[in-house]
């Protein structure tokens, strides 16, 4: 099997386009990738299209609608914040096979304003009824197990908050470029107890894409800003006691994390990036351990420590992350690898992690009760 | 219709039963080869996939907070604050839930509750049947 390449990555500017469609931001974005690969779209095999929102509207062939229409397959994917990640998981493994030298793996979405909702149910609306359905609530109450097992404060969990806008102020594609210091982060609204508002992630618009060759067509291109894909996962979620209704962001996270470690032949101690799923700050510090970035019950000391800021042993989220570089939801787990790609062939500008040859990107999502992970590790070539 | 003939209280969710006695209870169903328990009936045991049916019970109504948060902006509409809850019933089952009658400061995990059937906010549906909800309060005595 031939090992994968990425040999173009690039993003649009995470914000609100309402004159524009998710296809035109994914075009946008895979021209940018070509772009950056030297590659045109008759160059493209194959394409994979994540959006949590829009793939059931093809967006892959859309998205070829505004670039080309090659007549190339075209596989749209929608595993909730987990999308992008699956398509450029998917686009990895098309590689593998042999049957493609070249494929795109592109996420585009166009949020919907305000808090997301899951469902109709039958019966009267449940929220407030039978506890609360909404992101932030979930993930408050998975930061409040860790609290309740380990004492992890409130203040521990807004500091992801001000390091992750620190770092997306250095980082122009982000939605917000703006400090925002540990007393701002405390007293802004309060949504859902240990979660304020600028500890949720920004509900953008955005898209992202990468792409992937073979060792043969890498060669071809020259290696020179290359980055080897060597490893990637994706897990569903186990069975738990309280699946369906509780949602449980780690036994998924560390199953993928495994895998991908295994695949990769490399532990966490060696990585010297992450790009993690913070879609709410009490997330980061979860998947500090999930990932194995600390011990179980060390998270709230390791951010403690400034060892995840830009600078420290193990920075995490330098682009700003989904706290402030946005959330557009099926490009998400694009993007992060973008990121990665980028600060892997030492591009990064001002927000640069000094010698990065290793690195790792994770998203997570969930549905109603039910979830996916998906773990990438990287290498400079 | 008539106002003798009110219809009967309907679940206000799948899984709470309401008896002819109008008694209210939440459905359990426990896997017979490993015990794992869920609120679903399922075609295979999710947790060993077993295929002997999965067996229905009446699920406890105590339990403990297994965690919690205090909502203060929920969607458009919504009433907050509102403590919402994750409790671990004594049989097994997890259920997640709205508690009332707490101080908030005082809510911990661990806190023992008990469950206590309601009218789901008073909710009718379309043809003037009332609902049968629930809620946790704190078991007396605690805090």
């Amino acid at each position: 099997m031939s090992d994968v390449f990425v040999v173009g990555a690039d993003l649009i500017k995470f914000g609100r386009y309402p004159d524009r469609t998710p296809f035109q931001l994914g075009a946008e974005a895979t021209l940018l990738a070509l772009d950056d690969a030297g590659l045109g779209i008759r160059d493209v095999g194959a394409i994979y299209a994540a959006s949590t929102f829009n793939a059931a509207s093809m967006m892959a062939q859309q998205i070829l609608m505004q670039i080309g229409q090659t007549g190339i397959p075209c596989v749209n994917v929608s595993n909730a914040c987990a999308s992008g990640a699956t398509a450029f998981r998917e686009a990895v493994i098309a590689i593998k096979s042999g049957m493609y030298d070249v494929v795109v793996a592109v996420g585009a979405e166009k949020n919907p304003s305000g808090m997301l909702a899951s469902g109709k149910s039958e019966g009267p609306p449940p929220e407030g009824l039978f506890g609360s359905g909404t992101m932030p609530a979930l993930f408050a109450e998975a930061g409040m197990v860790h609290s309740s097992a380990y004492g992890t404060t409130i203040e521990q969990f807004a500091k992801v908050s001000v390091k992750n806008h620190h770092h997306s102020t250095m980082n122009p594609k982000a939605m917000y470029q703006r400090e925002t210091p540990l007393e701002e982060v405390l007293a802004s609204e309060m949504i859902a107890w240990p979660l304020t508002k600028l500890m949720c992630s920004v509900n953008v618009d955005g898209a992202a894409a990468a792409v992937l060759c073979s060792e043969r067509k890498a060669r071809e291109l020259g290696l020179g800003r290359a980055v080897r894909v060597l490893g990637s996962a994706l897990a569903s979620d186990p069975w738990d006691a309280r699946n369906g209704v509780m949602m449980n962001v780690n036994p998924v996270t560390r199953l993928a994390a495994a895998s991908a470690y295994e695949m990769a032949g490399v532990g966490p101690g060696e990585l010297d990036l992450v790009e993690l799923h913070d879609c709410f700050a009490t997330a980061e510090l979860l998947h500090y351990e999930n990932l194995g970035l600390c011990a179980d019950g060390e998270a709230g000391a390791l951010i403690d420590s400034g060892a995840t800021a830009l600078g420290g042993r193990i920075p995490v989220n330098v682009s700003g992350g989904l706290l402030s570089k946005g959330h557009p939801i099926g490009a998400t787990g694009v993007a992060n690898i973008v990121e990665v790609v980028m600060q892997l062939r030492g591009e990064a500008g001002r927000r640069q992690v000094q010698g990065a040859r290793l690195g790792l990107a994770h998203v997570l999502g969930f549905g109603v009760g039910v979830g996916a992970a998906g773990v990438h590790i990287l290498a400079k070539v | 219709m008539s106002a003798s003939h009110t219809p009967s209280p309907r679940p206000a969710t799948g899984f709470i039963r309401v008896g002819k006695d109008l008694q209210a209870w939440i459905a359990g169903y426990r896997c017979p080869d490993c015990g794992a328990v869920a609120l679903q009936m399922t075609l295979a045991c999710r947790h060993c996939s077993s295929r002997k049916p999965l067996q229905e019970f009446r699920a406890a109504e105590r339990g403990s907070i297994y965690s919690w948060t205090v909502v203060e902006r929920s969607y458009p509409g919504i009433p907050v604050p509102f403590v919402s809850v994750i409790v671990d019933l004594d049989d097994g089952l997890s259920l997640k839930g709205t508690l009332r009658g707490a101080d908030r400061d005082a809510v911990r995990a661990g806190m023992p509750v008990s469950l206590v059937f309601d009218d789901a906010g008073s909710a009718v549906d379309a043809d003037g049947a009332a609902y049968i909800g629930y809620h946790f309060t704190p078991v007396a005595g605690e805090k």
